[in-house]
């Protein structure tokens, strides 16, 4: 019997199975490195291990009468800031104890020391640095109780090799001492050193579990990818490409170090890599949402002026944010407002905005791009994801845009609108030559849309790869740094550190 | 969630912002006028009319400034002491400097917008919460108005102005027409204009509007500036009705100017609601206003009254509005 054994896990979500009849064994004393793409199912097996969702197939079962406690650190920061490490460490305190500082600092100092931590017990959360916030983490998850399952979810993304090196003491002290590890990551260098045992996921399905015999970065990969992903039907645009747009030369900013590339008309260009690589902050740094440290960009080779976000629409550059709720709505307006918004100086005469106007504008973007809507006085919140996107983007067309950054188009969009958008994008830049940037996560949206592909890793340009170069193994390779890497992960973030 | 899936249940979805639910304040306000009517017969005279309008007058003018404030997300709870600043300064001008009351007016007018302005400039520049800004202002203006008046009441306007404030036309006070024309004007503007769109826009989603360009430090600062416009006209228009100038003058307008819009359903966090919503709000107390004075309330417990029902009008907003998601 295994210390925790998942058999058969399902779980799904509207449009999408996350989990398909998962089987997963837990044992005291080993690293269970879980590997996969993004969306694979890694952060809803995390959930059904926590309990944070019941499954909707399949059981987990334990040995003895209790089940194991698992301890968990998520891989973003929830830390209250305004409070101290020690305060961090231990809250929720007792029920009917008197707080006494100096007990709960002298309690935490051993965990600290034992993370080989700088700070004190009794500094400031919001005063550490963003690592030893992530090392904090882990100490809380050491100190809440003694756990017999310990889940580490991208714990290296923001340490230092030296800081890794100590996480990954930690790491085999403990599995020395009995405690089952579970150890999600994407970077296969960390799963070569650890692991005990791999499981690699797909679509939400095990495709791949080893003792650890016969792991390889490569068998790794070959697993990652698989053969089933229906590539027949590309949105690549094939007319030729048109003058280039945008020259932009080693431009450099907080997220991101030395980006140069060209963008021209009717292309559709990818931007990979994985979540914090810098891909967003890249294109909004041109965007003029960010200022950049150094580096020039050229548009229609006249020097770019990284200005305000309303100064690169009057030049014809267009941004679609990745938070549709949050950056690209205005939930409480009607389809035709939120149409109207973008489009004022279309849609107005003498500082008037003409209801007629709008209403027109927004009935043919509804024709156009068959966005399904009650009718165009319907608040836009209460459109699908994808009905709210194809008003987005039908908003962003109508100003005749040159060039068009997509961060995310199809997040949390359901399959058949995600086809819609592909379509869009292919035909815009077929027909108009607009400059596509597409920035996605998925690499079968940008396998199947890209003329080009950028990789970014760490912030920096990790390949650049053409269409005919174009697989899902050199594409995911570059993603995750492996095989053929143009730099070790580790010295970049030694460099980004000084 | 599926793609062709439209949620039908589209509560408020009748008309523009919240269209739908200004017909249930337009219910309550009718509902409220027809109980006053039954309990006080009296409500009903021309005489008592005539004294809720021009309650009315000068509560609708600050409620329609702060109305648009908080659909930006906003809020300036200086507008009272900003309205202060106005009517003494214009009142200081008509009666020590004998400066034309066009003019005098217009400085009035000039120097609510001045106010306004600093406050927006300063909360938009550093990014600070417009409510812990506007308390320091509060003092700040509240404290110039005692400096310029050494607390003694200025007295000696002109006739031309204090019709203004206390003449009727056609038995109805002249501030009521002036209220309706701000009214008209502040509804032109938020809804019609290129300009109300930005606002609405900001008040939705600020990082969604920065997106598409529009510069929301400058949407916001110019709603700042025409609120404190708007409530120096309502203190000029005191000043006038009161036939002089004091330094407390626009202190118990804060409650009525937060209260009315929200009572009117423009929500504080902003882009919901209407300038309509502002006005029926207003109208709402000082109905009951009037009603708690015909009704024989203790005076002293006539803020307790008020207060309770603006607590209980937004908490019923805010259940209203859970229902209306769930």
């Amino acid at each position: 019997m295994s210390l925790l054994e998942a058999r058969g896990i399902t779980k799904r979500f509207p449009g999408v199975v996350a989990l398909d009849a998962v089987d997963l064994r837990f044992e005291r004393g080993e690293v269970h490195c879980i590997v996969g793409e993004n969306g694979a199912g890694k952060s809803t097996l995390v959930k059904v291990l926590t309990g944070i969702y019941r499954p909707d197939e399949g059981d987990l079962h334990f040995e003895g009468e209790t089940p194991p406690a698992i301890g968990y650190v998520p891989q973003e920061l929830n830390l209250f800031e305004h409070m101290t490490v020690a305060e961090n460490m231990f809250l929720p305190l007792k029920n009917g104890t008197i707080y006494r500082r100096k007990a709960l600092d002298a309690a935490a100092q051993p965990f600290l020391d034992d993370l080989k931590m700088t700070c004190a017990p009794g500094d400031m959360v919001r005063d550490i640095s963003v690592a030893e916030k992530q090392l904090l983490q882990i100490a809380r998850a050491l100190a809440s109780r003694r756990s017999d399952i310990l889940i580490l979810d991208e714990p290296t993304a923001s340490l230092t090799a030296t800081e890794i090196e100590r996480l990954f003491a930690i790491v085999e002290d403990l599995q020395a001492r009995g405690t089952a590890i579970v150890f999600i990551t994407h970077r296969l260098d960390e799963v070569m050193r650890l692991h005990s045992v791999v499981s690699v996921l797909r679509n939400g399905c095990v495709v791949g579990n080893s003792d650890g015999e016969d792991v390889s970065e490569a068998w790794i990969v070959s697993k990652m990818t698989g053969k089933d992903m229906d590539l027949s039907t590309l949105y690549r645009p094939r007319t030729a490409r048109g003058t280039r747009l945008f020259r932009v030369e080693g431009l450099c900013g907080p997220e991101f170090t030395d980006i140069s590339f060209d963008l021209h008309a009717g292309e559709i260009l990818g931007f990979a890599g994985l979540v914090g690589a810098g891909r967003s902050e890249v294109l909004q740094t041109l965007f003029g949402m960010r200022k950049p440290s150094s580096g020039q960009a050229w548009f229609d080779d006249e020097p770019w002026v990284f200005g305000t976000p309303g100064r690169a629409i009057s030049k014809g550059v267009m941004y679609l944010s990745e938070e549709r709720k949050a950056h690209g709505i205005f939930p409480h307006m009607s389809v035709r407002q939120n149409v109207g918004a973008g489009l004022l100086r279309d849609v107005a005469r003498l500082g008037v905005v003409s209801n007629a106007r709008e209403a027109a504008a927004t009935s043919q973007i509804i024709e156009d791009y068959r966005v399904k809507t009650a009718s165009s006085e319907t608040k836009i919140m209460n459109l699908s994801g994808g009905n709210q996107q194809k008003v987005l983007i039908g908003r962003g067309l109508m100003a005749n845009p040159r060039v068009m950054i997509f961060d995310e188009p199809t997040r949390g969009i359901d399959v058949n609108a995600k086809d819609e958008i592909y379509r869009l994008m292919q035909r815009v830049a077929e027909d108009q030559q607009i400059a596509v940037v597409l920035i996605s996560s998925e690499i079968e949206e940008l396998l199947k849309c890209s003329n080009r592909v950028l990789s970014l890793y760490d912030g920096r340009i990790n390949a650049e790869i053409a269409a005919e170069d174009l697989s899902e193994e050199r594409l995911l390779a570059s993603i995750i740094n492996t095989g053929g890497a143009i730099h070790a992960p580790a010295t970049t973030k030694e460099k980004a550190h000084v | 969630m599926s793609d062709g899936l439209v949620n039908m249940k589209q509560r408020r979805g009748l008309n523009l912002q919240g269209g739908g639910q200004i017909v249930g304040v337009l219910i309550a306000f009718v509902v409220i006028c027809v109980v006053a009517a039954i309990v006080a017969p009296e409500f009903l005279s021309s005489y008592n009319m005539t004294i809720i309008s021009r309650d009315l007058a000068f509560i609708g003018i600050v409620a329609i400034a702060q109305g648009m404030l908080l659909l930006l997300g906003d809020i300036d709870v200086s507008i009272g002491a900003i309205a202060g600043l106005s009517g003494i300064v214009c009142t200081k001008l008509l009666v020590d400097a004998q400066l034309d009351p066009s003019l005098a007016i217009a400085a009035g007018l000039a120097v609510g917008a001045i106010a306004g302005a600093v406050n927006g400039t300063i909360i938009t520049m550093f990014n600070l919460n417009s409510l812990v800004v506007t308390i320091g202002m509060l003092s700040v203006y509240s404290g110039l108005n005692l400096w310029i008046t050494k607390g003694r009441t200025i007295v000696g306007l002109p006739k031309e102005v204090t019709v203004l404030g206390g003449g009727s036309l056609m038995g109805i006070p002249v501030p009521v027409y002036i209220m309706i024309g701000a009214f008209a004007v502040i509804l032109f503007l938020t809804t019609k204009t290129v300009y109300g769109r930005r606002l609405y826009a900001v008040g939705n989603s600020r990082e969604a509007a920065k997106i598409i360009g529009i510069h929301e430090q400058r949407v916001r600062i110019t709603a700042y500036a025409v609120a404190g416009s708007l409530a120096g006209l309502a203190g000029m228009l005191l000043c006038f009705r009161l036939v002089s100038a004091q330094a407390s003058m626009g202190q118990s307008w804060l409650l009525p100017s937060i209260a009315a819009p929200v009572i009117g359903g423009i929500a504080t966090t902003g882009g919901i609601g209407t300038i309509w919503g502002a006005l029926l709000g207003a109208a709402i107390i000082a109905v009951l206003g009037n009603v708690i004075v015909l009704g024989g309330v203790d005076v002293y417990l006539q803020q307790v009254v008020t207060g309770a029902i603006v607590v209980i009008a937004v908490a019923l907003d805010a259940i209203t509005r859970k229902m209306g998601r769930g």
